[in-house]
């Protein structure tokens, strides 16, 4: 089975209880498809469902937006830097 | 000049080397960490970090949104990651410009767009937890 690597930063590491973990990932697949993956590993994640953002190989990714094996996507709590 | 480091930053050297004789006005935004109190308890330090390199990636990319919409001669733009005590600086933003006006306006939407598109997160320690800025997740204990 292909994988993608999933990071977690801030509250989504916390939540998940990991930084970096792998999922599997089908042919043809989107973003929208990892997220119920996601929250079956770590379910503490799906409080922050409304809040985040997600990145595929570092840059901003919508749901519908696709994601092959091999790819790094990042999930992203409202960022707080300055 | 877009960096993210993690040691303390040297604000006055980024300053004067954004010095240019083409420019007569440089605007400088420093960020520091502020310390609030609650309960009793207070804030001991701050602590950043960030996804790189995109990160790294979007300070470019708001420099590049600065040269569209502004005449700058230099953009420059420092932050902090890892712990930053309280009252240093976490992020230093320079624009050196020709003109006074645009040198101002540009230090502005940098600090703003920052704060909007670039993956870096803060959180609070305090003395009996932490709290992350901008989500509801901490480990402070009830009061």
């Amino acid at each position: 089975m292909s994988k993608v690597t999933v990071l977690f930063f801030g509250a989504a590491a916390d939540q998940a209880g990991a930084r970096q973990i792998e999922v599997p990932v089908g042919d043809r697949a989107k973003l929208a498809e990892i997220w119920p993956v996601l929250t079956d590993m770590h379910p503490g994640l799906a409080p922050l469902r409304d809040t985040l953002a997600f990145a595929v190989n570092g840059e901003y990714a919508r749901m519908e937006d696709a994601v092959s094996a091999g790819d790094e996507v990042a999930v992203l709590p409202p960022v707080s830097g300055g | 000049m877009f960096r993210i480091v993690e040691k303390p930053i040297e604000v006055g050297a980024i300053v004067t080397e954004a010095f240019r004789p083409d420019c007569g006005a440089v605007a400088t935004f420093v960020g520091t960490t502020r310390i609030d109190e609650s309960s009793g308890a207070s804030v001991k330090y701050l602590e950043y970090e960030a996804y790189r390199p995109m990160a790294d990636r979007k300070l470019e990319e708001i420099g590049a949104e600065i040269r569209d919409r502004w005449e700058v001669g230099e953009v420059r733009i420092v932050h902090r990651l890892g712990r930053v005590d309280p009252g240093e600086p976490s992020v230093v933003i320079v624009v050196a410009a020709p003109r006074r006006g645009p040198a101002f306006e540009a230090s502005r939407y940098a600090i703003e767009r920052i704060k909007e598109i670039v993956p870096i997160w803060k959180r609070e320690i305090w003395s009996d937890g932490y709290v992350w800025v901008g989500s509801q997740v901490d480990t402070r204990s009830p009061v």
